[in-house]
């Protein structure tokens, strides 16, 4: 492609004519998605940089917007609310971690061998991934019913009466429990593939080896299964990591926050603090604290997986 | 991508043998019954959404008759398969619908045609613009809307299709999809077509895009049900009936005072249909696309 590009000056004219042409139609190719991203999403991206920066508010008033310097950032950093917010994602992200990766390690164990049906089971297993968190949200708050619903009767029946039904969304303890059962309920079947595909990566002489040598399934299972999937590790703990800091349907869905402020989110947070507050330059300097929470776990992940040489 | 389509495991642990022939069929007996659990939510979603009676709904949903009607009717989908007044659900269906399919067509074309030039275009900043790209892609949906709302307020694109289908149609990520796979095509097919004096454009439309099957479909299907599942956008820049999806409309059945969980699972059993059946008729492309998403390390 260079050498076309070098010698073009050196080309007979007919081929100049068709460079030119060339260059006009890659250009007419590229433009349309350069110009949506750029305005949807740089400029936006940009402008919550700078309206972090001043008083904004979401209707315009007649007042001039003014210049505030890093105020936002200040009283952001100052709101208790603000900081229960991201203790609150922090916690729902040590719940969901083990809940939901365990969930989808362990049945993508149990899928990864000669099934008969295996692909229907494959596709029940995946069944919730596809599902939308709105709809999963009318499920599991008919699931959630306090005090006789089914998760409660269930409870009661399994303790023998012994557990007195649990209000799930309403006690401040047990709210963002529930949040964080249904969120992996809804989510695991996504990292289940990645673990199945990174079960297949796994060379099979790898197994065939062990077993020559004497290993039972289970040293099998910590000398090759595990350190063999390393790297999907690292990958589904961040992918993970980074969709529980940004929760919020859900939350939204089915709890506001509530009670006493046990499931507020960040983007929660967020949201009511740009469109109930009406403060948009102050969202703004969340959705960039946001932002670089999230640049963080990503850069980690990168620092990971090249540890692991992947 | 192909080659992580998830057709032929091989066995991990499983004993080999006639001899365990019954311990093999436990197991996937076992397996099964596990499966059943985990869906059992969504069957019992549609089990209620066949009863007339909301009383009846929750007062059943403690015992095993969560899973059975014996009446099973169509009352509660008469109920809301509006077109116009208060419970338009098959308008708010049909609004989600032309989204999803307005956005998935011309953001197939977009990205693909973007993926393209940077994989094979001999543009001078293609390095730059590829590394742009991969940068983007960082930047989580959540942390723009702030100002895009306002941008789109002020552009006067408030309860409008276009303001839920233009923001998302270009993304980075099915720009980098479409970029990676056309890079691992073999370089002779594109000097072959352009010692037949074909154009740039000629080249992508008839010798790449039908070669791209998997990626067209990997794509679609990401898109397909981002586009379905948004709720946070769509909350903020739809006030009335007019382009309201139904991920909205379902969710405010949760702010009215009573509430009705009959017409509620309805409409959620309607808005799974389409993803439905969609996963039915491309179940091993829906797989392979997951994992095509995970490419992003």
């Amino acid at each position: 492609m260079t050498l076309q590009e070098t010698s073009a000056a050196a080309l007979p004219r007919p081929a100049r004519r068709r460079d030119r042409q060339r260059f006009w139609q890659e250009v007419a190719m590229i433009a349309p998605a350069v110009l949506l991203l750029a305005v949807f999403l740089i400029t936006p991206f940009l402008l919550s940089f700078w309206t972090a920066m001043t008083n904004q508010p979401l209707v315009p008033r007649p007042t001039p917007v003014r210049f505030v310097g890093f105020l936002n950032f200040q009283r952001v950093f100052t709101d208790p609310l603000f900081w229960t917010s991201l203790w609150n994602v922090t916690r729902f992200t040590v719940w969901v971690l083990p809940v939901q990766c365990g969930i989808a390690f362990l049945t993508a164990l149990l899928l990864h061998q000669k099934l008969p049906m295996q692909n229907v089971l494959r596709g029940m297993f995946f069944l919730p991934a596809i599902t939308s968190m709105v709809v999963v949200c009318v499920i599991w708050g008919t699931l959630f019913q306090y005090p006789s619903g089914p998760l409660n009767q269930i409870v009661g029946f399994l303790s023998g009466g012994m557990i007195q039904p649990i209000d799930w969304l309403g006690d401040p303890n047990w709210a963002m429990f529930s949040i964080v059962l249904l969120s992996a309920w809804q989510a695991y079947g996504f990292q289940m593939i990645i673990y199945l595909a990174g079960l297949q990566g796994i060379p099979e002489e790898l197994y065939d080896a062990a077993r020559i040598d004497g290993a039972s399934a289970l040293r099998r299972f910590w000398h090759v299964t595990m350190p063999g999937l390393r790297p999907t590790h690292v990958f589904v703990l961040v992918i993970t990591t980074i969709q529980a800091f940004k929760l919020y349907t859900q939350v939204a869905i089915l709890t506001q926050g509530g009670p006493k402020e046990s499931t507020e989110t960040v983007v929660h947070y967020m949201v009511r603090a740009g469109f109930e507050e009406q403060k948009l330059g102050y969202a703004s300097a969340v959705s960039v604290i946001l932002f670089v929470i999230v640049l963080l776990i990503a850069l980690l992940q990168r620092k990971l997986l090249r540890r692991f040489d992947v | 991508m192909s080659d992580l389509v998830l057709s032929q495991p091989a066995p991990l642990a499983i004993p080999r043998g006639n001899s365990k022939t019954g311990l093999r069929i436990v197991q996937t007996v076992c397996i099964f019954i596990i499966a059943l659990v985990m869906i059992s939510p969504l069957f019992m979603l549609l089990i209620a959404s066949l009863k007339d009676d909301r009383f009846r709904i929750l007062a059943d949903m403690g015992s095993f008759r969560a899973f059975w009607v014996s009446e099973p009717t169509l009352s509660n989908y008469r109920e809301i398969a509006n077109f116009s007044g208060e419970l338009a659900y098959g308008r708010y269906l049909v609004n989600s619908l032309v989204i999803l399919v307005v956005t998935v067509v011309s953001g197939l074309i977009i990205n693909s045609m973007a993926g393209f030039v940077l994989a094979w275009g001999t543009l001078r900043g293609k390095a730059i613009l590829l590394a742009l790209v991969v940068a983007l892609y960082v930047i989580p949906q959540e942390s723009i809307i702030m100002p895009l709302v306002v941008m789109m307020s002020r552009a006067g694109l408030t309860d409008t299709f276009a303001v839920q289908i233009l923001p998302w149609v270009a993304s980075p990520l099915y720009v980098f999809l479409f970029y990676q796979f056309f890079a691992q095509l073999p370089k002779e097919l594109y000097e072959a077509a352009e010692m037949d004096g074909a154009s740039a454009f000629r080249i992508y439309r008839s010798i790449y895009m039908p070669l791209s099957l998997p990626a067209l479909a990997t794509v679609s299907i990401l898109m397909g049900i981002e586009s379905w599942n948004q709720y946070l956008w769509p909350t903020l820049v739809t006030q009335t009936d007019y382009a309201r999806p139904i991920s909205v409309a379902i969710a405010t059945f949760f702010g009215q005072d009573s509430i009705y969980w009959d017409r509620a699972m309805a409409a959620s059993v309607l808005m799974m249909i389409p993803v439905l059946i969609l996963y039915l008729a491309f179940q091993r492309w829906f797989v392979s696309s997951f994992v095509g998403s995970a490419v992003k390390g």
